[in-house]
């Protein structure tokens, strides 16, 4: 028994070690990724094989059930539209391989520019202090107050409708305060840590403590934070398209449940109207998170031990 | 931080300010409960000469009454209030006879005395800006009482259709008359009318942001006086619902009497969980018709649609099925003519329509080809019209505030695309289509229903297509009157018989002839193309009460927001018993 | 530790007002590039309500004056920031006359007790399980079943309410359908309508908790993870100290941090956020005020609100600022780098 057990314990060790070895061969990164490229690829594969011109009003019936269910009125579905369609006569796979794409595209554009912003704003106010730092604060402190809500309403009410990268670029707007934030805090509690202090003694320059001593401690922080920004403006973005607002003709998840809802999809059991871009936002939300996850392990030896 | 503090705790005090008594327990079964589709924004104030929505939750259907109101199947003037209203000859004095025998709840007795200080309250204020007080001041000179009962009104010009605009509960609302009593010592502009009174036969009880309860009177008037019985339920409450989603589900709970306009679909699946529950007519297109047909303005000014040829092509091309089917899955009906479908106007339809001057019945694509092609246009190899190398192209503005509008106009931009006219649509929001679009004429077609205003005459709605109205684009068309800025020898030919409809009572025998008439330069230039029937699907549940209007009990239309929702309490009894 | 210097006080305060100034400049300019008149707007819904408005140009005359849309621009600003500081956000277009400031008092009660109370679940909930997520000792269960509840954070918020009220109210009826009380319950001091309140106001928060708690727990696991490598954790283990006191004392204590701050920023966002579940289940909280004066364009309406939003946001902001220094001693507040 006990050699059992040791050889089992041998080979978990092994693994692991091979796994130490190379740490980008990681199971939750490589799921993770997966799903979202399963997303980008449903969009591909769309755009080449299926009839996108079932998007439009009218196109198909309407309010059909996917392929082997039946609908309140007693109608099965149909494999010209294998996922149903909605209460306006749209094919659901039709707009869902034009809207998927679209809310992780959304997320991704607005991340990456409000954290950009986010990681030079807040190293720069953490570490330089002073006269930068409260002009950065209040930038951010001003920018983070303002309900981004009011902002894309008024934007409509002046232009009528947005477009996607409008959209992505408004809400950039608001997710790069946050990182800032949180960086600058993170900065602030870090410039007191033993090897700073000891770094600024020994009279580095400040951008080799920003950059050589600081930046690489704050890297699990930052994948997390990245990630979890990608969430926050896809969340956004579905927010302003489920209250009816965004881009108000190129299909999105967050319009589809928007238009369910006001439809009273519920009641009438139409469950593939709202619950088919809750599914694939719930996909996208678990890819993100497993990414997430992965990233940890991969920069955090000390996990990848525990796991 | 003091004023924050102060704000918050005005707010607590508001919330939970003790407002009047504790509200009696009444059983279910006698209390009739309303669906409000708006929040109560000022529950306080009952002063509804200034805008805003102070009257439909309840205020106007159970303690306002109205002086008569209009039967939508019948085009009678039921008398109310008031026993009779009579004009002069030429329409410019007109006399109204009062109900003897009424009080307000408080015990006064309300005669001609409340009628004059009401009216010269509207016509001496400017800041009394509600839509009712701002037509008597427009239309009448002065006011005077001749007895208890009898007031007399000198208008500023002839008006035929006086007594219907102003007392009689044409579309919403009516000039309601308010307690001398009470207001005698108060501004108009600010008085906030708490607790109010009224002569109908509940009184106010309570009222947060989102409901407002009523109670019966039982020493009401109108009882005592044999006007009427009592009505049945002891409360009315009139409660915000939230949504379709939530109005389906209290209306299937059986928590709601009567609900406001929700999509067949819904209706159909409240209708499978609760059978109870019912609609204006039993089948298909279960819902009634709203006073304001849809349609599709064009702008008259701009090339080529200034051509009444292309005009007709677009009116020959849409088909009125269709859209019913699509946009509407069957819930209306196409319209005939730029009228709304009631039975008070059921004399001007039919002239119209025997005079062969409605709309066809189905769309034409041959004709309308011909028509188009006519005005110099071929069909290029994209199956779209081209004249001097330019397609034929259309942008048709829409209000983006409800699917329904969109859904209409997709379906339209399908069939003229379908046709070879390259159209498409430009989804604009609510405040830019009405305050920037629409009445300054930046749109070459769009979607609207400004030819509402007729339910039981043809001058409401045929007035507001006149050459009188017509304003340069850019510039606002006076209350949104001819948009399309109609503006050739047929506008003014159907301009002169206008003119003459004007002076013309509703039940004047030229008139329909005239209508007709009318109504073939319209149907002819095409300055604007009617397209269905607007539809209000409203669910109402027979569990606890019996008695809703419906198309076979047609005693009125169904809107229970409006003034005459007096007549549908009256009319409710108690189910099994 | 434990005074708070003058200078890094007055900064503070300066901060905030310049918070509260530039915001306020911000949404008054905003609403200003847009091409819609308020005063066109009302008119237009008088002409949507049915027929043509009489008088429509002695009205709209008598409406800009009102609006005070006649002054100059600059005029016309400085009168609003006066009347904002004086919370005096002008009369509601939609309900006109209504003053913006009654309409907000009513609603924010409402609004204040449901989001706080369902921030306040959440922050725990959320950084609990985002810290047992990353703690050595957690049971496994744990760590498997929490990334699996993160899956309700892709649900929008309406969704998850609709979705409640379906299974809990309409099935189930547990729990009433709309509102914020019941329909025959006199708002007031009594324990009938306390009772009330906090039956109708289940459902709406669950809505929100279920939906946001996973943010609080993602975030809270980096910062867990990043705590985990410090060496005062390393020392606590070797010293033999219980995991459950390290979890607490050393771990959670330190990495909640930057998280009190999220909390403060996020007061703002939540009410924006929660427009919908507010309007869904028809409870009149400064969030279905937003999605009304969203619809009909009040501007006086969206304005004040976001005013308010904006200072109850800047406020809790310079309060955390102010704690900060309490609760970490780490930092020490420098005048100059």
């Amino acid at each position: 028994m006990t050699e059992v057990l040791e050889s089992r314990a041998e080979k978990r060790r092994a693994r692991a070690m091979r796994r130490f070895d190379n740490p980008w061969w990681n199971p939750k990164l490589f799921w993770g990724a997966g799903l979202l490229l399963g997303i980008v690829a449903v969009g591909l594969w769309g755009r080449v094989f299926w009839d996108l011109e079932l998007v439009f009003t009218g196109s198909v019936p309407l309010k059909l059930p996917p392929v082997g269910f039946e609908n309140l009125r007693g109608q099965a579905g149909d494999w010209a539209t294998p996922l149903g369609t909605d209460g306006a006569g749209r094919d659901m796979l039709s707009l869902i391989v034009i809207g998927a794409p679209n809310s992780l595209y959304v997320g991704l554009l607005a991340s990456l520019i409000g954290m950009s912003v986010g990681i030079v704003l807040g190293f720069t106010a953490g570490f330089v202090g002073g006269r930068t730092d409260d002009v950065i604060r209040v930038l951010s402190d001003v920018m983070i107050t303002i309900p981004p809500l009011l902002i894309l309403v008024v934007f409509q009410a002046a232009y009528g409708d947005v477009s996607l990268t409008a959209m992505a670029l408004l809400i950039a707007c608001f997710v790069w305060q946050s990182p800032t934030r949180l960086i600058r805090a993170q900065v602030l509690s870090m410039r007191e840590a033993g090897y700073v202090q000891m770094a600024r003694l020994s009279g580095a320059s400040t951008g080799h403590i920003m950059f050589r001593e600081m930046l690489p401690n704050l890297v699990p922080y930052l994948f997390g934070s990245f990630i979890a920004n990608v969430t926050t403006s896809i969340v956004t973005a579905v927010g302003l398209e489920v209250l009816g607002l965004g881009p108000q003709r190129i299909p999105t998840l967050g319009r589809t449940i928007y238009e369910a809802i006001n439809a009273g999809a519920l009641i009438q059991n139409l469950w593939w109207w709202w619950g088919i871009p809750t599914v694939l936002l719930a996909v996208i939300f678990i890819g993100l998170l497993l990414i997430n996850l992965g990233l940890d392990e991969v920069s955090n030896p000390r996990l990848r031990r525990l796991s | 931080m003091t004023a924050l503090t102060r704000l918050t705790a005005s707010a607590l005090a508001i919330a939970v300010g003790l407002t009047a008594a504790h509200a009696q327990d009444v059983a279910r079964e006698d209390t009739v409960i309303f669906d409000l589709d708006r929040t109560i924004k000022d529950p306080e104030n009952f002063n509804w000469f200034t805008p805003g929505t102070k009257r439909m939750h309840g205020a106007h259907q159970t303690m306002w009454e109205p002086l008569f109101i209009l039967n939508y199947s019948t085009g009678e003037l039921e008398p109310w209030l008031g026993t009779a209203i009579e004009a002069n000859a030429d329409f410019t004095e007109w006399t109204l006879t009062l109900r003897d025998g009424i009080e307000w709840s408080d015990g006064e007795a309300f005669n001609a005395d409340d009628v004059v200080f009401t009216v010269e309250m509207a016509l001496g204020s400017e800041e009394l800006s509600s839509r009712e007080a701002a037509t008597v001041r427009a239309q009448v000179a002065s006011v005077t009482q001749v007895d208890d009962l009898t007031v007399t009104f000198a208008l500023n010009e002839a008006n035929p259709r006086f007594a219907v605009e102003n007392f009689g509960v044409r579309i919403f609302g009516s000039f309601l008359i308010m307690p001398e009593h009470v207001w005698a010592s108060e501004d108009a502009a600010t008085f906030a009318f708490n607790p109010p009174i009224g002569t109908g036969p509940y009184t106010f009880t309570s009222a947060t942001t989102s409901r407002a309860i009523w109670d019966r009177n039982d020493a009401w008037w109108g009882a005592k006086s044999g006007f009427m019985e009592l009505p049945a339920p002891a409360r009315v409450v009139f409660l915000e619902t939230g949504g379709e989603e939530s109005r389906a589900q209290l209306i299937a709970a059986n928590q709601l009497d009567a609900a406001q306009n929700v999509t067949v679909g819904t209706f159909e699946a409240v209708q499978a969980q609760n059978p109870a529950v019912i609609a204006w007519h039993d089948g298909y297109p279960y819902a009634a018709a709203d006073p304001c047909a849809r349609q599709l303005e064009i702008n008259t000014t701009v090339a080529p649609w200034d051509d009444p040829a292309m005009r007709r092509a677009v009116a020959q091309i849409i088909d009125r099925t269709q859209i019913v089917n699509v946009a509407y899955e069957g819930t209306t009906i196409p319209s005939r003519t730029m009228f709304a479908d009631y039975g008070s106007m059921a004399p001007f339809i039919d002239a119209v329509m025997e005079a062969g001057a409605g709309l066809p019945a189905s769309a034409d694509v041959g004709a309308a080809k011909a028509l188009i092609e006519g005005a110099g246009w071929t069909m290029g190899g994209d199956g779209i019209y081209q004249k001097d190398g330019a397609a034929l192209e259309v942008a048709i503005h829409v209000n983006s505030a409800s699917t329904e509008y969109t859904r209409t106009i997709d379906v339209v931009v399908e069939q003229l695309n379908r046709a070879g006219i390259a159209a498409r649509s430009v989804p604009v929001e609510n405040g830019v289509f009405w305050g920037e679009i629409l009445p300054f004429g930046a749109y070459e077609m769009s979607y609207s229903w400004l030819s509402c205003g007729s339910v039981n005459e043809p001058w409401s709605s045929m007035g507001r297509y006149t050459v009188a109205d017509v304003v340069p684009v850019g510039e606002r068309s006076p209350g949104f009157n001819n948009t399309a800025r109609w503006d050739s020898e047929g506008a003014a030919a159907y301009s002169d018989l206008v003119a003459q409809m004007a002076a013309l009572a509703p039940t004047d025998p030229a008139l329909p002839g005239l209508t007709a008439e009318a109504h073939s330069l319209l149907t002819e230039e095409a300055p604007f193309i009617p397209l269905v029937q607007a539809a209000k699907l409203l669910p109402f549940n027979t569990t606890y009460w019996t008695g809703w209007p419906t198309a076979e009990n047609d005693y009125n239309h169904p809107f229970f927001w409006w003034n005459h929702t007096h007549q549908i309490i009256h009319s409710l009894e108690k189910a099994g018993g | 530790m434990g005074r708070i210097p003058a200078q890094y006080l007055t900064n503070r305060l300066v901060t905030l007002g310049l918070t509260v100034w530039i915001a306020a400049t911000l949404i008054w300019i905003i609403p200003r590039l847009s091409p819609i008149d308020p005063a066109d707007v009302m008119l237009a819904r008088m002409a949507a309500g049915g027929g043509t408005v009489a008088n429509s140009e002695e009205i709209l005359a008598a409406l800009r004056d009102r609006f005070g849309l006649n002054d100059p621009l600059f005029l016309q600003y400085l009168k609003y920031l006066w009347n904002t500081v004086t919370f005096d956000f002008g009369l509601s277009t939609a309900s006109f006359p209504t003053p913006v400031s009654a309409l907000i008092a009513q609603a924010l009660p409402w609004t204040l007790g449901l989001m706080l109370l369902s921030l306040v679940i959440t922050f725990v909930i959320g950084n609990l399980l985002g810290a047992l997520m990353v703690w050595e000792e957690s049971p496994n269960l744990v760590k498997i079943a929490i990334p699996a509840a993160m899956v309700f954070t892709s649900i929008p918020p309406i969704l998850s309410g609709l979705l409640l009220m379906w299974v809990f109210a309409a099935e189930l009826r547990w729990f009433p359908l709309t509102g914020a009380y019941g329909l025959m319950v006199e708002p007031g001091w009594t324990w009938a309508f306390a009772t009330s309140v906090l039956h109708h106001g289940f459902l709406p928060a669950l809505s929100i908790v279920i939906v946001t708690f996973g943010f609080w727990a993602l975030g809270m696991r980096g910062l867990m993870i990043t705590v985990q490598g410090e060496d005062y954790v390393t020392l606590a283990k070797a010293k033999g100290l219980r995991p459950r006191y390290i979890l607490y004392r050393y771990m959670i204590r330190n990495a909640i941090l930057p998280q009190i701050t999220a909390f403060a920023l996020k007061i703002g966002l939540l009410i924006a956020g929660q427009v919908l579940v507010e309007r869904i289940f028809a409870y009149n909280g400064m969030g279905k005020l937003l999605y009304d004066a969203i619809l009909d364009q009040d501007f006086p309406v969206i304005q004040g609100i976001a005013f308010v939003i904006i200072l109850m946001t800047a406020v809790s902001v310079f309060l955390v600022d102010l704690i900060y220094p309490l609760i970490d001693p780490r930092i020490r507040h420098e005048a100059t780098p």
